[in-house]
């Protein structure tokens, strides 16, 4: 239990010194997972949108599938990522493992299913009669698809932050695709593991303080966004 | 040249015909109000004219252009007409931010777009709420928002899906005075759809009767209402009286009928023989406690079964061998002495009763 | 003002998306390490004094031997500094390596419990493992992740005369951890039991642990560790001229003597041998 309090007390140590080293660190955790949160975004909203309003069969099978994905475990999808892109895979020539790139890449994929699946079923909670009545007022199919995720952006907001939440927290993918370098590719899950190999436990208690906080922020963030 | 018109429309759902080929033609300036039971059909051909849903078969012509299929015609003809849905529902924003929504699809500069959007909150008595959600608003002045949304548009064809459903008296009296008020200002061609029949009779020029998915008379309101086709018709538009016959003589355009041994003189011009319907609005029945000597031939004595007030009037029944159904004042009631068990005698003229050949 | 915000933020991710591609350039070199060099800080203290040197940007990446021999084969690392003499002669019979250079050494120990349950203080490696399989009077917590560390303690076994399958299913004292050698120590140090770990970790992780060295003797547990450019021949792409400045510097005599000086003033012992040059027996 001492740990725990000797944690909590670094942690506001660490916070309100504004360390330099947690500060570049937390830095880039929040960077990662917020760039490859917004690129899932971007690539899931429209194709979130093209399978709910398009019909077609095996609709049902593919969202139980996507849904299934959520439950994919981090090293999994890392060790995915890190075929494809070591040298001697197929997108060894980028030269992109071990950065931030790649680890960008990886939570983007681990994110993916959340964004769909939650964007998915935030579009069918949408009454029936929204889209009716978009393009009853004359608006194209694309104006449409936008309208009604305007009207789900409250939902779509929870899903952002569950993808956040995904990315920021694990680590497993981290460490395989971004390799842990010190000034490069470590954030603050990475660190905690770290840390806890070495021992320093408070430290590596303190970090998970840290990331909890920075959580707490975004997520502030977000609601008075879709509040607006 | 109709605004416009469709031929041999159909519209198939699940297998069932929702709607048989509709021909439909509204010219310019037109107010046609499309009346008829629920699940008759309405809905479903209001959706085909704004081109949201993709008829089974059949043509529309728009302005003289057909645009049933095509995808790009398709949105650009709709951009030319306006719906108003049955259910109405705002977009989770602004009251301002509704009523701009179409205006900014059609890429309208942010200058007209305020003049043009406060200008229809003013018309509609939303200006107050401008900033509110309009989430947050009652189911009138949610419909006010739908119509001003729509006419914000100036559309050269506005539809309207039952727009006063679900509300409460005073809402709809507004509503109604609004849609009054586009006719009367804009000359802007209408259809709409109610179930009311008597808002089919206070608002419109023209009405269409859809029953069953089938188009069965067109006419002004006043020849709908007092010369139904059918007897599903009369049902609909509120003829109380009808009474099943067979002509037993016709010359010269007065025909007898006889019902359940009574005899009834009615002008109509049917042979001999004839299985027909004799339709008596109630207001064209008089009551009197002696039969008096009128130019009306038939008068019959009958015993009051019920007296119901409806509102200022009341409509009593009257079991002269066959039902009959009178609506009189609340005054004549007291001065007749209308009560139950009286025998009374109950008189209305030959030109007052429309024939309908019954269908087997 | 949601829009800026929308639009600032996508801005903010393709800037992050083109610079951390710039920083992935050929300027930088990429270090496999085994975790025991870089738990003990060590390569926190090279890093730097390195790039400072050539002007380079140094990766360092952390993990067990197997690992880092794997990410060299797969040419994602330019250099490795690793400690299993057998791997790393493969590594290198096979073409991937160019050539095996030490430049320091310690000892594994086999730690315990002070108590010492199975009285194997003072014993040899291999002494003190017969025991512990005749008495069963220990418990043992083996790493069981085929990291250098584990592939030692297989070395010690079969050295002992044991097929090391009939030790894993030896019986109830024999823990396989399947952890990093830290959370393996303190999991030795929950189960009062004994362990087979580098200098280095114990070093770092003594204050907290109730573990005492207890066999310290014995050729087996001679641990060395050497640094192998990969070899461009084999894996194109890899970075040998920078990779060979690393491994000059780790073996020039001013690095040499950081490296014997190395964790005296932290941790009151001397973690690590320098051995450049120094011929190895093993």
């Amino acid at each position: 239990m001492n740990e725990i309090w000797q944690g909590l007390l670094e942690a506001i140590k660490l916070i309100v010194s504004l360390d330099p080293e947690i500060l570049e660190i937390s830095g880039r955790s929040l960077w990662i997972a917020l760039s490859s949160c917004l690129l899932a975004s971007v690539i899931c909203l429209p194709i979130g949108g093209l399978i709910h309003f398009q019909r077609f069969a095996g609709k049902r099978t593919l969202i139980s599938l996507i849904q299934t994905f959520y439950s994919i475990p981090t090293v999994v999808i890392g060790l995915f990522v890190f075929v494809l892109l070591s040298r001697t895979g197929p997108l060894g020539g980028f030269n992109l493992l071990f950065t931030p790139t790649a680890m960008i890449i990886g939570q983007m994929l681990l994110v993916i299913p959340i964004v769909l699946g939650l964007t998915i079923s935030a579009l069918s909670g949408i009454d029936k009669v929204i889209p009716d009545t978009a393009r009853s007022l004359g608006a194209g199919s694309f104006q449409t698809a936008v309208v009604v995720l305007k009207e789900a952006r409250f939902a779509v907001t929870a899903a952002m932050i569950m993808a956040f939440s995904r990315a920021i927290s694990e680590v497993g993918l981290a460490l395989i695709v971004g390799g842990n370098i010190k000034g490069f590719t470590r954030v603050i899950t990475t660190t905690i593991s770290l840390e806890t190999a070495k021992g320093d436990l408070e430290l590596a208690l303190a970090l998970g303080i840290i990331l909890m906080f920075i959580a707490l922020v975004i997520n502030l963030v977000l609601n008075q966004l879709q509040t607006r | 040249m109709p605004l416009i018109e469709t031929v041999d429309l159909c519209q198939k759902y699940n297998g069932h015909d929702v709607l048989k080929k509709i021909a439909l033609q509204v010219e310019p300036g037109e107010v046609l109000s499309l009346i008829g039971p629920t699940g008759a059909g309405k809905t479903t051909l209001l959706r085909l004219l704004d081109l949201l849903d993709t008829p089974t078969s059949g043509r529309i012509y728009f302005a003289g252009t057909e645009v049933t299929r095509s995808g790009k015609t398709r949105s650009e003809t709709r951009r030319k007409m306006a719906f108003v849905l049955q259910k109405p529902v705002v977009f989770n924003a602004s009251v301002y931010d509704n009523v701009a929504y179409g205006l900014k699809w059609r890429g309208i500069t942010r200058n007209e777009l305020y003049q043009r959007v406060s200008g229809i909150l003013e018309t509609v008595s939303l200006s107050a709420l401008r900033d509110r959600n309009a989430r947050t608003l009652s189911g009138g002045e949610i419909q006010r928002i739908a119509i001003a949304r729509a006419i914000a548009l100036e559309p050269e064809l506005l539809l309207l899906d039952e727009p006063t459903a679900n509300l409460d008296p005073i809402s709809i009296s507004r509503i109604e005075k609004l849609i009054a008020n586009i006719i009367h200002q804009h000359k802007t061609t209408i259809i709409m759809t109610t179930h009311d029949m008597r808002q089919g009779q206070r608002l419109p020029n023209k009405v269409a009767v859809l029953i069953n998915g089938e188009i069965l008379q067109t006419g002004s309101s006043r020849d709908i209402f007092t010369s139904p086709h059918n007897q599903e018709i009369a049902e609909f538009v509120g003829t109380e009286n009808i009474i099943n016959g067979v002509i037993t003589t016709s010359e010269e355009d007065l025909v007898t009928i006889n019902t359940s041994g009574k005899i009834i003189e009615a002008i109509a011009d049917y042979p001999v023989g004839e299985e027909v319907c004799a339709c008596i609005r109630p207001e064209d029945i008089t009551l009197a406690n002696s039969q008096a000597p009128s130019s009306a031939r038939n008068s019959y004595a009958g015993k009051i079964m019920q007296v119901v007030p409806i509102g200022p009037l009341c409509r009593i029944e009257i079991d002269c061998d066959f039902s009959l159904f009178a609506l009189v004042t609340g005054r004549s009631v007291e001065e007749l002495d209308l009560v139950r068990g009286k025998t009374i005698y109950a008189t209305f003229k030959a030109t007052a009763i429309h024939i309908i050949r019954r269908e087997r | 003002m949601k829009r800026l915000i929308y639009y600032s933020a996508s801005l903010f991710v393709i800037l992050g998306m083109i610079t951390s591609s710039i920083g992935c350039t050929a300027t930088r070199l990429k270090v496999a390490t085994t975790t025991s060099l870089y738990d003990t800080g060590l390569w926190s203290h090279l890093e730097p004094m390195f790039e400072e040197k050539y002007k380079v940007e140094l990766d360092v990446i952390h993990a067990g031997t197997g690992i880092a021999l794997e990410y060299g084969k797969r040419g994602d690392v330019d250099v490795i500094t690793v400690h299993d003499k057998a791997a790393e002669e493969k590594f290198i019979t096979d073409g991937y390596g160019v050539q095996r250079v030490p430049f320091a050494y310690n000892y594994f120990l086999i730690v315990g419990p002070p108590s010492d349950p199975a009285d194997i203080k003072g014993l040899s490696s291999e002494e003190a493992f017969k025991k512990l399989m005749a008495t069963s009077d220990g418990i043992f917590v083996s790493r069981g992740d085929n990291s250098g560390t584990h592939t030692k303690e297989k070395a010690v076994w079969e050295n002992a005369g044991f097929d090391y399958e009939t030790v894993r299913k030896a019986g109830a004292w024999y823990i396989e951890g399947g952890k990093g050698m830290g959370p393996t120590l303190q999991m030795a140090n929950e189960k009062k039991a004994y362990t087979l770990t580098d200098m280095g970790t114990f070093a770092t992780y003594k204050s907290k642990l109730q573990l005492v060295p207890t066999v310290a003797k014995g050729s087996t547990l001679l641990n060395v560790y050497s640094a192998i450019a990969v070899n461009p021949a084999k894996v194109p792409g890899v970075n040998m001229d920078t990779a060979n400045n690393l491994i000059s510097f780790l073996a020039s005599p001013e690095i040499q003597k950081f490296i014997g000086n190395y964790g005296i003033q932290e941790y009151g012992i001397q973690l690590f041998i320098p051995s450049a040059g120094v011929k190895s027996t093993q």
